[in-house]
């Protein structure tokens, strides 16, 4: 017997932490999450590394437009150019800046019009695979951030806080095929559930084939689901395919924000626009 | 111990270049799974029980990261070491080619084994064919991938095995 198990156990092992796997995977079928002991330590671990490497990225971008200006000039007034060059990086430096500074002003703006209570957060990671669409924000529970809040850019809807650490959250993006936002067409006030797909990215379902859809069509968040609060933009409609059978129809939809292009996004705390007098 | 040590840094490091390489480069959905080369070379290369920890370990690590449910990845990864254990008691796999056809079965087995989940647990209804492709271009990405990091993780391999056994 021992000389068996001896013989067998990287098989027998492997069995084993594909039982243990399932076994941490059972509650999510009944709706439920298992506590999660070492995520939190895993995130704490790898946050300064990852708000490191995004530093990082920042800087050589910086020094590679500050080499692009060097390499660029040729005047031959060597004083002249001395004194281009400097300008040329400064004007480089200056120009990043400058679309960093409108970017959170943007986001700034945009924030007023929002609960008080809501904060900025940057992107410090994402899920690192194709299946999954998340992502990790440099902020979490320290900073008031909960579980369900909900995730938007000045452009409209990005997702929502499915998990959160001391000081990271994960983002559950609307592209993910298990995300789901309660969304209307603006126009007809059709409603539907935009959801990702892996198969036409994505989609807005459950739509009515009496709906009116067309393309082009406004589609902003319905504040029904208890996440996003009324009126945001979420995307247009695609394209409209009322097939033979079915109750509903299926509809392509284009986000307003592509998720994999965002660096820095807000958090809302509260619900729904501030009244305005 | 030093090389299941070194396995596993090298897999933290991978989780760490998956989860950031998408904001650097623009990858779009497509991100090369390096922890799944890493898993399918552990299991031809270094089928110990140290290994096995180890993948299941990445595998919660990437589910921290990435996934909602806990325990997907595991899961996946666990039978992706699990494919290439026994394809290395089956078949004599000592070539780049042979390895890199075990990293492309193995990105369909996880493939496979993420779709078995989530039809299980009801969140996903028609999407067998966007999984197809998902699964094929994960494999073809993968499987590019993996003579490189094979060659890589070799001579880490043998570097630490000849510190350890000098002659």
């Amino acid at each position: 017997m021992l000389s068996f198990l001896r013989r067998n156990q990287v098989i027998l092992s492997a069995f084993l932490s594909v039982l243990i796997s399932l076994y941490i995977i059972a509650p999510a079928a009944r709706g439920q999450h298992r506590a999660d002991p070492i995520g939190p330590l895993l995130m704490a671990v790898m946050r300064p590394l990852q708000v490191g490497i995004q530093g990082a990225v920042l800087g050589v971008k910086r020094l590679y437009f500050d080499y692009v200006a060097l390499r660029g000039l040729t005047s031959e007034n060597e004083k002249l150019k001395a004194r281009i060059e400097a300008l040329e990086s400064e004007r480089n430096r200056l120009l990043e800046e400058e679309t960093t500074n409108q970017r959170l002003r943007e986001l700034m703006d945009f924030r007023s019009e929002w609960a008080p209570g809501s904060l900025t957060a940057s992107v410090i990671a994402s899920s690192g695979s194709a299946w999954f669409h998340t992502l990790i924000l440099d902020k979490g529970r320290a900073d008031g951030v909960d579980k369900g809040m909900a995730v938007v850019s000045p452009g409209g809807v990005v997702g929502q806080i499915v998990s959160v650490t001391a000081r990271t959250a994960k983002v559950l993006l609307v592209t993910d095929s298990h995300s789901g936002v309660d969304a209307m067409v603006q126009r007809s006030r059709a409603r539907g559930i935009v959801t990702g797909s892996l198969e036409s990215g994505p989609i807005l379902k459950y739509v009515k084939r009496s709906d009116d859809l067309q393309e082009g069509d406004r589609l902003v968040t319905s504040g029904l689901d208890g996440v996003f609060p009324k009126g945001m933009l979420v995307g247009t409609v695609a394209k409209v395919n009322k097939k033979n059978f079915g109750l509903f129809q299926y509809v392509e939809i284009n986000l307003a924000v592509d998720p994999h292009r965002i660096e820095e996004v807000l958090v809302i705390k509260g619900k729904g626009p501030k009244e305005k007098d | 111990m030093k090389l299941s040590l070194l396995f596993l840094a090298t897999g933290f490091v991978l989780v760490l270049l998956q989860t950031t390489l998408p904001l650097i480069l623009p990858l779009g959905h497509f991100v090369p799974d390096l922890v799944l080369v890493l898993c399918v070379y552990l299991g031809l290369n270094h089928p110990t029980v140290g290994a096995v920890v180890g993948t299941f370990m990445l595998g919660y690590s990437v589910d921290v990261f990435s996934s909602q449910v806990l325990g997907l990845n595991c899961f996946a990864l666990s039978l992706v070491f699990l494919t290439a254990y026994v394809s290395s008691r089956c078949i004599w796999i000592h070539s780049a080619l042979l390895s890199t056809s075990v990293v492309f079965l193995a990105a369909w087995v996880k493939g496979a084994s993420l779709l078995f989940i989530w039809s299980f647990l009801s969140t996903m209804d028609g999407e067998t064919l966007g999984t197809l492709k998902y699964a094929l271009f994960d494999a073809i990405l993968a499987a590019t991938l993996a003579p490189a990091m094979f060659a890589l993780l070799k001579r880490g391999q043998n570097y630490l095995e000849q510190v350890r056994m000098p002659e």
